[in-house]
């Protein structure tokens, strides 16, 4: 299990509901069973468990085997890369933005 | 709704210029970076940064919709694999002020748009929170 190399993005990965209440659950927990998860959700554990991969995926969640049962736990690092590309286009528009003032005042001063 | 940024300025100005800073070729130049952009539906442009190692500079984009009665204008915008949508409104706030509004959508599928449009809001405050632990 390694999130170095996910195989599924992490923007396809949060753009279900579903998922993203998983990551909130699981980032309020340091780590769960899959039925203590799946009675959160109107949906079947198949279908839970079917969000979960996906996340793992992405690299967001890892699993391990605990006696009988598996045990989830959230990886938020992917994410970060979620909250770059909103805080590098914030920068770029802010500096922009500044630019364009400068331009309008110039043009209202002539 | 959506993962997107949304900033909104306020300028002393009319909201004709406004426009025209979003629209014309020229004036994108001085305050964004060189293009060939057209304000027209359909059109294909590019904005061309200096190229560095890890990028060659050039942002993709066609205009989406340009909507000059109620000010609105989108347009892709497309770097690599990453594709953006932009759009700008432009309201007139009265005594010669303007507001110009900025969206930026990071989502490149329509239906990954729409799954991530119910209950973001809430939970991108949530993000940071997460990221800070």
């Amino acid at each position: 299990m390694s999130d170095n190399n996910p195989s599924r993005d992490v923007f396809d990965a949060i753009a279900d509901p579903t998922r993203r209440r998983l990551i909130q659950l699981l980032s309020e927990v340091d780590e769960v069973p899959l039925h203590e998860l799946t009675v959160q959700f109107d949906m079947g554990r198949t279908a839970v468990s079917k969000h979960l991969t996906i996340l793992k995926e992405a690299g967001l969640v890892t699993d391990r085997k605990v006696g009988r049962e598996t045990r989830f736990r959230l990886n938020a690092n992917p994410l970060k890369e979620i909250q770059d590309w909103v805080s590098y286009y914030r920068k770029f528009w802010m500096t922009n933005m500044f630019r364009l003032q400068q331009l309008l005042e110039e043009e209202e001063e002539e | 709704m959506s993962l997107k940024l949304e900033l909104d300025f306020q300028y002393n100005t009319s909201i004709v210029k406004a426009w025209s800073a979003l629209t014309d070729s020229n004036m994108l130049a001085k305050w964004v970076l060189p293009n060939d952009f057209k304000p027209e539906v359909g059109h294909r442009f590019q904005f061309r940064a200096e190229p560095n190692q890890y990028w060659d500079g050039v942002i993709n984009g066609e205009v989406l919709v340009v909507d000059e009665a109620s000010r609105l204008l989108s347009y892709s915008w497309a770097v690599g694999e990453e594709k953006h949508t932009v759009t700008w409104t432009v309201q007139e706030l009265g005594e010669g002020k303007v507001n110009l509004h900025l969206e930026q959508t990071g989502f490149s599928n329509v239906p990954a748009l729409e799954g991530a449009r119910y209950g973001w809001t809430n939970w991108h405050g949530e993000l940071a929170k997460m990221l800070a632990q």
